[in-house]
């Protein structure tokens, strides 16, 4: 049986080949680059070396900076400003001798010389509401950004320092080598924004009922620049919506806020019996050993209490974090605050959260578990969560710190709580605590590779959701039997991928500059790893080279080259073309079945032949014997051959079977009956695998998937031979919507006619 | 300048929160006329957090959608405020749609909206304020495809208008 198909598919292969041949250029054609979709990425990627390996591990020269911080920070929570004094001490562990460091001031971003709104393009409105018009143009504030008071070495002798921008440099006494270690000191205050108003990644929320403020506090203080081999010193600056690149180290960290504020933040809190009352400490105890409900530390009751009385007292709050990239805290005299214990791996961590009387039921019932839920399907993606605990806060924005994050989602004022916002708070509490792994912990720079932790992190939380409706069904809404994810699935790119190619950009390219930052640096990029996933690479390889790509980077800094190479040496998988299309190109999926054109066999010579004959100069009858194909429909074709077995339409292989094979061997033989070329094209430019389903006339179907390399030779259009047992009756691409092809009205064989999406809604309702 | 300041301090709160969320103030119709049935069919794509915040703010506080309760209500709003910003001129004549309803699908609405009647169009013209009353870089994008000619528009508050003209 086999031995027949593959003679018999040799001859349709021949034929083909021939007629390609047949074409002739009468110009001389010009030379090209090599434009292959396949080759390798060798011009885009960094040249591996001591530092970076072609295997996409750190090499034997691999080093990175540490800054460790001393912080006092003081809340004045009646004029919402903060102050602080702080030791930093830097490590240089690089090879490169340092003149000068580089310390980040995010907080000029709101400076009144801030270059922020000066780079956007903006116009009045023709028309607008008062209240606008008021805020737009009449309401007043504090001035923001640092106020730098002094910057020292440890005899407290001034050191001389220069602001650009949301950037400091710090001219060192001596220059540092290897090694070296250099400690300075820098005292600051600013007036904190109010981040439900001016925006900003951090700030307080205000609430005039009970003139109270949440604050949700990052960014609050001067930070190091991270140094490496792959930028030197970072030189990007902030201008709000590209995030952070921050070298790791331990922080030492007291903030004296309120007396009956309740904060927590990055670090071990180390003086918890001097803060926390004597029933607070029981509850503890028991949140600890409480692995399926969280238990309430500090309760609503208490909450609504502290916001009323209103102590003019203050109390210190002191925290240690070890090997962290940055600190968060969260400070409220309205928090009501829960936690409860997880066990990762053979150890316990704290799930926690931190929310006003306003949130509840919500954050009572679910940040917790959401969060603890999380941290379980993170650790099996990547590592075990190696921090103590991971704190939930709820603020209006989504923002994450090491173990620390701030998360929307709250009842409206009347009680309800939506769809939206129930799936939204898990959503963005899962998405939050994630980035717990990327970019806290494998470290890569934000600013630079948006989709790096943002893509990384939605694909691991399109994971985590499912798990999480999973593990808990109570959770979702009534009638839900999934978590909904909107980003992740393939057919939910196609709106992006099909758009107007002026506003899109490869998913290697700086956040900053993109115009749809969601879909380019979190929807696209979750969706390529999703599909590389489930379609190219399979869950297994997959998810082993994902964790490989985790464990090798954490606490360190990658590249995107470091990912990519990771993915492929763990895989044996060749993956340059994935890439390359994915995540350097706009191009987006379009295969289609261009024709399918059935064969019969026939013993007469047809044109082929004759055309053999002619170009070997013989005559018909002295070629060697050769079954030969008829295609349905052509003038060589009749109908009688439609109903014939392919052995009564051609003596030549009669003859052949009779000639090479015994009785018995012949008796086993089958073969095939029906005969098909089929052929595929490729408006899209992206190279994909075709995913094909044949459904024979018996009903049974068939899947079988021609690998992406199948278009090596031709970009435009490629075709297959098929010989079956059973008639092909239809033919469908990518079934299951598996590889986001913007178009599948040419996705099948007969042609689908589909019912425009208007006409479905319109004949529904 | 502190005027301006703040001005700008104001767009960029849209750009800059909400980490997760879309930060792209942006709806998407897609015009196809059907000549066989005389009709012009608009499907107008569009996150349900921005027509939410707008209902609410323009006709009622208590609002949610896509929650089952009040959504008849919810139509009559929606086609209301539809007709009182998008317009459409085709043969240099003013245009009726129907608001046929609407349709949720993750974190996007679908409105469905027809022009019956129309035997041929030479002119076609759509004046697309949405969103403009709430949402200062609001930008509607408008996509054609009419007498098998595809075309595309990017509409902010300052250039509203797209139009299409072919040749008799």
């Amino acid at each position: 049986m086999k031995k027949l198909i593959h003679y018999c598919l040799a001859i349709l292969f021949i034929s083909a080949g021939l007629s390609a041949q047949e074409i002739v250029k009468p110009e001389r054609q010009s030379g090209h680059k090599n434009e292959n979709k396949f080759k390798e990425l060798y011009d885009e990627f960094a040249t591996p070396n001591m530092f970076r390996t072609g295997s996409g591990a750190p090499g034997p020269g691999y080093y990175q900076q540490q800054a460790d911080y001393k912080m006092d920070i003081e809340l004045d929570d009646v004029n919402s400003k903060l102050s602080g004094y702080e030791t930093i001490t830097y490590t240089n562990n690089s090879p490169d001798e340092l003149k000068y460091l580089w310390v980040q001031l995010d907080q000029n971003m709101r400076a009144p010389d801030s270059k922020t709104p000066l780079i956007e393009s903006t116009f009045t409105e023709q028309a607008q509401s008062p209240s606008d018009f008021v805020k737009k143009y009449m309401k007043d504030q504090l001035e923001r950004g640092f106020h730098i008071e002094k910057v020292t070495d440890t005899n407290g002798k001034s050191l001389p320092h220069m602001i650009n921008g949301t950037m400091m440099r710090v001219e060192l006494p001596k220059s540092m080598n290897t090694g070296g270690k250099f400690s300075f000191n820098v005292q600051w205050w600013y007036n904190i924004n109010n981040h439900v108003e001016e925006g900003g990644r951090s700030g307080f929320e205000y609430f005039s009922d009970t003139d109270n403020k949440i604050y949700v506090m990052a960014q609050f203080y001067p930070r190091m620049a991270v140094y490496n081999d792959v930028e030197g010193w970072q030189n990007a600056q902030f201008f709000g919506r590209d995030e952070f690149a921050l070298p790791f180290g331990n922080y030492e960290v007291n903030i004296t806020v309120p007396a009956d504020h309740v904060l927590d933040g990055t670090g071990r809190l180390m003086n918890r019996k001097e803060v926390f009352t004597k029933q607070m400490m029981t509850r503890f105890e028991k949140a600890k050993k409480s692995y399926d409900e969280p238990v309430v530390i500090v309760t609503q009751a208490e909450a609504e209490a502290a916001e009323k009385l209103k102590s003019t007292k203050a109390k210190t709050w002191k925290f240690y974090a070890e090997n962290v990239r940055d600190f968060g805290w969260a400070s409220s005299r309205k928090f009501i605050w829960d936690m409860m214990a997880v066990k990762i791996g053979d150890k316990d961590v704290m799930a926690v959260s931190l929310y006003p009387p306003e949130a509840n039921p919500l954050w009572g019932d679910w940040s917790s578990k959401t969060v603890a839920s999380t941290l379980i399907s993170y650790s099996r993606m990547t590592f075990d969560y190696p921090y103590h605990k991971a704190i939930s806060a709820s603020a209006p924005m989504g923002m994450e710190y090491p173990m620390i994050c701030y998360n929307f989602g709250r009842p409206d004022k009347n009680g309800t709580i939506s769809k939206r916002t129930r799936y939204g708070m898990m959503g963005v509490i899962i998405h939050e605590v994630g980035h717990n792994f990327f970019p806290m912990i494998v470290n890569s720079d934000e600013r630079q590779w948006t989709w790096m932790d943002e893509g990384l992190n939605t694909f691991v939380q399109y994971v985590a959701q499912g798990d999480f409706g999973a593990k808990y069904p109570d959770a979702l809404a009534l009638g839900d039997t999934e978590f909904p994810s909107r980003r992740g699935p393939a057919s939910k790119i196609v709106p992006y991928m099909s758009g107007n190619q002026d506003y899109i950009a490869p998913i290697m390219s700086k956040g900053l500059n993109t115009h749809q930052f969601g879909n380019n640096a979190y929807g696209k990029p979750a969706t390529a790893l999703n599909i590389l996933r489930e379609t190219i690479m399979g869950r297994e390889l997959f998810d082993y080279s994902f964790r490989e790509y985790a464990q090798r980077w954490k606490f360190k800094h990658p590249t995107p080259e470091d990912f990519f190479r990771t993915m492929e040496d763990a895989s044996a998988m060749d993956l340059d073309w994935y890439w390359r299309g994915w995540f350097y190109t706009t191009d987006y999926t379009d295969i289609g079945l261009k024709d399918v054109k059935r064969l019969y066999v026939s013993s007469k010579p047809n044109q082929a032949a004759i055309k053999i004959a002619f170009d070997e100069k013989k005559s018909i009858d002295d070629l060697e014997p050769m079954v030969y194909f008829v295609e349905e429909g052509s003038d060589e074709y009749n109908t009688s051959m439609k109903n014939n077995d392919p052995l009564q339409n051609s003596t030549t292989l009669k003859e052949y079977l009779m000639d090479n094979f015994t009785e018995e061997e012949r008796k086993t033989i089958e073969s095939p009956k029906y005969f098909y070329n089929i052929t595929f094209d490729k408006p899209g430019g992206l190279v994909m695998p075709i995913i094909v389903e044949y459904v024979y006339a018996d009903g049974s179907k068939e899947r079988v998937t021609y690998p992406a390399q199948i278009w090596r030779h031709n970009d435009r259009e490629v075709s297959k031979a098929l010989a079956t047992q059973k008639e092909i009756v239809s033919i469908k691409i990518d079934p299951d919507l598996e590889t986001a092809d913007i178009d599948t009205s040419n996705n099948a064989w007969p042609k689908e006619i589909k019912q425009s999406k208007f006409e479905q809604f319109k004949s529904k309702n | 300048m502190k005027a301006v300041k703040i001005l700008f301090l104001t767009l960029l709160f849209s750009l800059i929160s909400f980490a997760p969320i879309h930060k792209f103030y942006v709806s998407v119709s897609q015009i196809e006329y059907v000549s066989e049935k005389q009709s012009v069919q608009i499907i107008m794509r569009i996150f349900i957090e921005d027509l939410e915040n707008l209902l609410r703010k323009r006709y009622d506080s208590e609002i949610t959608l896509n929650e089952s309760e009040k959504e008849s209500q919810i139509n009559e709003y929606i086609n209301q405020y539809l007709s009182s910003k998008v317009l459409f001129e085709i043969n240099n004549e003013l245009k009726k749609f129907n608001f046929l309803g609407k349709e949720y699908e993750d974190d996007i609405v679908f409105c469905y909206l027809e022009i019956e009647n129309v035997s041929k169009i030479k002119d076609f013209k759509i004046t697309n304020n949405l969103f403009f009353d709430v949402f200062d870089e609001q930008q509607n994008i408008i996509k054609t495809n009419i007498n098998s000619e595809k075309e595309s528009f990017v509409l902010t508050s300052q250039k509203n208008k797209a139009e299409v003209h072919f040749k008799p």
